[in-house]
């Protein structure tokens, strides 16, 4: 009985946290004349589903496909340059090794809106900003890069050493054991820290809103923030635009809930 | 013959990990360490919109750091940093803590619905700001009512436009989205506290606070100081909310260092002065990241 008691409790404090997710939901099936109501309905009284028409009215599809550019592009680099490094880095053993992962835990740290100016002043020298998406991509793929190589680097010291050892004795290369028998085994974490990965590079702000000068390449970060200061009162399109937003978002993360409490917590801390 | 050496080394041991290395951290030295010297550097230098496109620009020795000391803003937002930092931390860390404390308690579904709470984490900031926005709203809100409801309030709190709320409400927000981050990783290290230790204690005839405070605090030491350096090193990048709440306003009241700093290079074009609260800023981040680092290689050793 006790134990039930319990469980009620943690999904009330659940549906207390959660609340601003289900706020934004429930205030984009209202009608822009009963959000003014006070007090509020808790419950929109004549639910209207306008998804279709906020989408059509703002060109949403336009500015998500640039956030999933964008976002599939940090992905790539960050999985191609930081798979190969965790896996060394987890071998790795001395003082080199050790001067390696320090300074990847220190450039992880680093805070984009103060790493945005030198890479402005830089990117605008080498004529980058002509690229801006690219731009972008680059300038967030090395704070991604940085989280995926601590996070896989866990994933990778699970594997035990003796698989690559045996492998070795066999006959393989150095090369061949990491893409037939690490690889395979590493799997999960690898294909869980990419899609945390992806999701963070998804809803990315600060690049975006200082390298994307031209309004048809913004991401949706970029173009919901822009609707947001202008339009501050339209809050049923605002919270629709919202929600068309994470709702991908949030059905990865109903689906892998599970994975992406396990990834994060093997790694977070070592 | 030279290529073949070449592929040789590549796909042997030592050469096949440290080109796997060295590719990566190559990648972070271009976008990430060069940057940062780079912006150490412009913050010695006079950096406006008619030298931007140059690399030679004139030294301004220390005026940039003593120009910012004077500016009037300089004192207020440093306090408001001090203040949102301190706050987002302070209940982020309490409340994490005790969902975690909460957690651990053996019921169905425990796992499942801690998981829940990581929903806050995943959304993007933007958005989030965007929603609490809303929520905040001083006439319509639901916060407002929330608080009449329950006698808290009387009349209506404007929480993004009065400068006496604007800073508190930025932290609310903040707090939301930290505290996920800081349950989970807590539990993590409650998961790693033996049963019998509290066994023991309660054959003893500890009690359950007795318990928490010889036993779970001291244990909990490591992962409380890697939690709380992680903290503030989330808290500082922190822009997107200010971004979508405040824009820094009314009139600075809300206004951070990390926003200000992106303030002075983008939108009034005193590059030199982003710069240099930048360089201020990162060395600052860079001093807890050690301190993390620190703290975490001491828990693995014990």
């Amino acid at each position: 009985m006790k134990r039930y008691l319990l469980l009620a409790l943690a999904l009330l404090f659940a549906a207390i946290y959660l609340f601003p997710v289900y706020w934004m939901y429930a205030t984009a099936l209202k009608t822009s004349g009963s959000i003014f109501k006070y007090p509020p309905e808790l419950w929109p009284s004549e639910p209207l589903v306008q998804v279709s028409r906020v989408f059509a009215e703002h060109d949403i599809g336009r500015y998500l496909w640039n956030s999933l550019l964008v976002a599939s592009g940090i992905t790539a680099i960050t999985m191609l340059l930081g798979t190969g490094a965790a896996y060394a880095l987890a071998n790795a053993r001395g003082t080199k090794a050790n001067i390696a992962l320090f300074l990847v835990i220190v450039l992880q740290v680093l805070p984009p809106s103060l790493m945005v100016t030198p890479l402005f002043v830089a990117f605008n020298h080498v004529g980058l900003l002509d690229y801006p998406r690219t731009a972008v991509v680059l300038a967030t793929a090395a704070k991604t890069l940085a989280f995926y190589i601590v996070l896989c680097r866990a994933t990778f010291t699970q594997v035990p050493r003796e698989l690559k050892d045996a492998a070795l004795v066999d006959g393989n290369s150095h090369l061949g054991a990491f893409f037939l028998i690490i690889l395979p085994l590493a799997r999960n974490g690898i294909l869980i820290t990419s899609v945390l990965v992806f999701l963070q590079s998804f809803g990315e702000y600060v690049y975006s809103r200082s390298f994307i000068a031209t309004r048809e390449l913004q991401t949706a970060t970029v173009n919901l923030a822009t609707y947001l200061s202008a339009n501050s009162a339209d809050w049923v399109g605002l919270m629709n635009y919202a929600g068309i937003y994470v709702a991908p978002i949030l059905i990865v993360f109903i689906l892998l809930q599970r994975q992406i409490v396990t990834g994060l917590t093997s790694g977070a801390l070592k | 013959m030279l290529q073949s050496g070449f592929a040789k080394y590549l796909r042997d041991g030592k050469g096949f990990e440290g080109t796997l290395i060295v590719a990566a951290v190559l990648y972070l030295l271009v976008f990430a360490a060069f940057p940062l010297i780079y912006t150490v550097v412009m913050s010695f230098q006079e950096v406006d919109m008619f030298t931007l496109g140059t690399l030679v620009r004139p030294f301004a020795g220390l005026q940039n750091y003593t120009d910012l000391f004077h500016r009037p803003e300089f004192a207020p937002i440093v306090w408001n940093t001090v203040i949102f930092v301190t706050l987002s931390i302070a209940f982020q860390l309490t409340i994490g803590f005790a969902l975690a404390l909460f957690f651990l308690q053996d019921f169905p579904g425990s796992t499942y619905v801690r998981g829940l709470f990581l929903a806050g984490w995943i959304l993007p900031a933007l958005v989030v700001g965007a929603v609490w926005r809303w929520i905040f709203a001083g006439d319509f809100g639901v916060l407002n009512y929330a608080l009449q409801s329950l006698g808290l309030i009387d009349g209506q709190i404007y929480w993004l436009s009065d400068p006496a709320y604007a800073l508190y409400s930025v932290i609310i927000a903040n707090i939301w989205l930290g505290i996920p981050f800081n349950m989970i990783l807590l539990s993590v290290g409650l998961a790693g506290i033996p049963g019998d230790v509290y066994e023991a204690a309660e054959m003893d005839g500890a009690n359950v606070f007795q318990r928490f405070l010889t036993i779970t605090l001291p244990m909990m030491g490591p992962t409380l100081g890697a939690v709380i350096a992680l903290g503030v090193i989330f808290t500082l990048q922190q822009f997107d909310l200010v971004a979508a709440l405040t824009q820094g306003g009314p009139a600075n009241a809300s206004n951070v260092a990390q926003y200000w700093s992106w303030q002075m290079s983008f939108q009034t074009y005193e590059i030199s002065g982003g710069a240099t609260v930048a360089t201020m800023m990162i060395a600052l981040v860079i001093v807890v990241a050690v301190i993390y680092v620190r703290s975490v290689q001491r828990e693995q050793s014990f």
